[in-house]
């Protein structure tokens, strides 16, 4: 019950924020991804770099569980190429089509339907599909912290790297005047 | 240009640390956050009801939790979450955003048909990968994962491309919400 009830703690929280960004606007999402509104992948990478800042905190302290997803070259590189198409044909990820369908978003409610559908699809071919493109390919639960063997010094690389890209959105996202 | 729209949403330094500091709590209290097995628990809590043996021989199903789990409390949350931001912010929701109308015209039919195709994409790839964009890109870059770094730069670049493709020169005429 208590997993139930922080469940639900932390999506109220996590659907909250992300509609308040504007993360849940398909329209704000599309012109993010033109390169014409820096706030939404400006935030996204902020956030990622200020949790793995939190959760190396949490881990020398010993709180918490980690699960790492393991790269498969393959399946994961295919499955982000498929997953960009979706991403920038509808403005939705698997996230914000949570929050944005009850914010009462109707197209957000026929990304839900088609997500639904394409979890199914992929269920359904799981037992073919991933030994033909995950296993061949699978390189394990390797972490930026492999290379590096300073698990201090591979959260700064990373902060480094995001905080550039940050840098780098700020810089070359936004509106220009028409060249005319 | 953008003062209409600064006013209106949250300022993305404070909404970062904001979301960082539900993802920590997340992680102390539960695990790597996920939202695309969501989906899966809703259908796999639906399968066991008309197709219980479907259910049970199906690896995908057998292998993530149903609804009566974190992350489908965390899914329920987000939508509630979704709801109580929705209903209390200052922009009407709007049913096809300004830009696809700009550019496709104020067709329902094809707006809804490309959100459920777009839909049916981002799941099919996220089960394929093992998560969505919380599920790999930000919870395994939050844990140094190259599996989400390498899957976040990809979806960037690709839907970056995708909406190129798509919108063309539309949106760049200026700001309308």
């Amino acid at each position: 019950m208590t997993k139930i009830l922080l469940g639900l703690f932390s999506g109220i929280a996590f659907g909250f924020v992300i509609q308040r960004v504007g993360a849940t606007n398909p329209d704000r999402m599309a012109r993010a991804h033109l390169m014409l509104e820096s706030d939404i992948p400006k935030f996204m990478l902020t956030a990622v770099m200020l949790s793995a800042i939190g959760l190396y905190g949490l881990q020398t302290v010993g709180v918490g569980r980690t699960l790492i997803l393991p790269t498969s070259l393959v399946a994961t590189g295919l499955a982000a190429v498929i997953f960009g198409i979706g991403w920038g044909l509808s403005g939705y990820c698997p996230g914000t089509a949570w929050a944005a369908l009850g914010e009462g978003r109707m197209d957000a409610v026929f990304a839900f339907l088609g997500g639904l559908a394409g979890t199914a699809c992929f269920a359904h071919l799981h037992e073919r599909l991933v030994p033909l493109l995950y296993d061949p390919t699978n390189l394990g639960q390797i972490t930026l912290a492999d290379g590096i063997s300073s698990k201090p010094v591979a959260v700064l690389l990373l902060v480094g790297v995001f905080t550039l890209s940050v840098w780098a959105i700020d810089r070359f996202w936004g509106y220009r005047e028409p060249a005319r | 240009m953008e003062k209409n729209e600064k006013s209106v949403y949250w300022n993305w330094l404070a909404a970062s640390f904001a979301l960082a500091g539900i993802i920590v709590f997340i992680f102390a209290t539960f695990g790597p956050p996920a939202s695309s097995s969501g989906f899966v628990s809703v259908l796999k809590g639906f399968l066991q009801a008309v197709a219980p043996d479907y259910a049970t021989a199906k690896a995908h199903y057998r292998m993530s939790p149903g609804p009566d789990s974190w992350v489908f409390a965390f899914v329920l949350g987000m939508a509630i979450g979704g709801f109580v931001a929705g209903r209390t912010f200052k922009i009407p929701v709007r049913d096809i955003p300004e830009i696809w109308e700009k550019r496709f015209g104020p067709s329902r039919f094809k707006r809804y048909a490309a959100t459920f195709f777009g839909g049916f994409l981002i799941l099919f790839a996220s089960r394929m990968a093992g998560g969505c964009t919380l599920g790999l890109f930000i919870s395994g870059s939050t844990q140094l994962a190259v599996s989400g770094l390498y899957f976040g730069v990809l979806i960037f670049a690709v839907a970056m491309l995708t909406a190129r493709i798509l919108y063309g020169e539309t949106g760049k005429e200026g700001r309308h919400d």
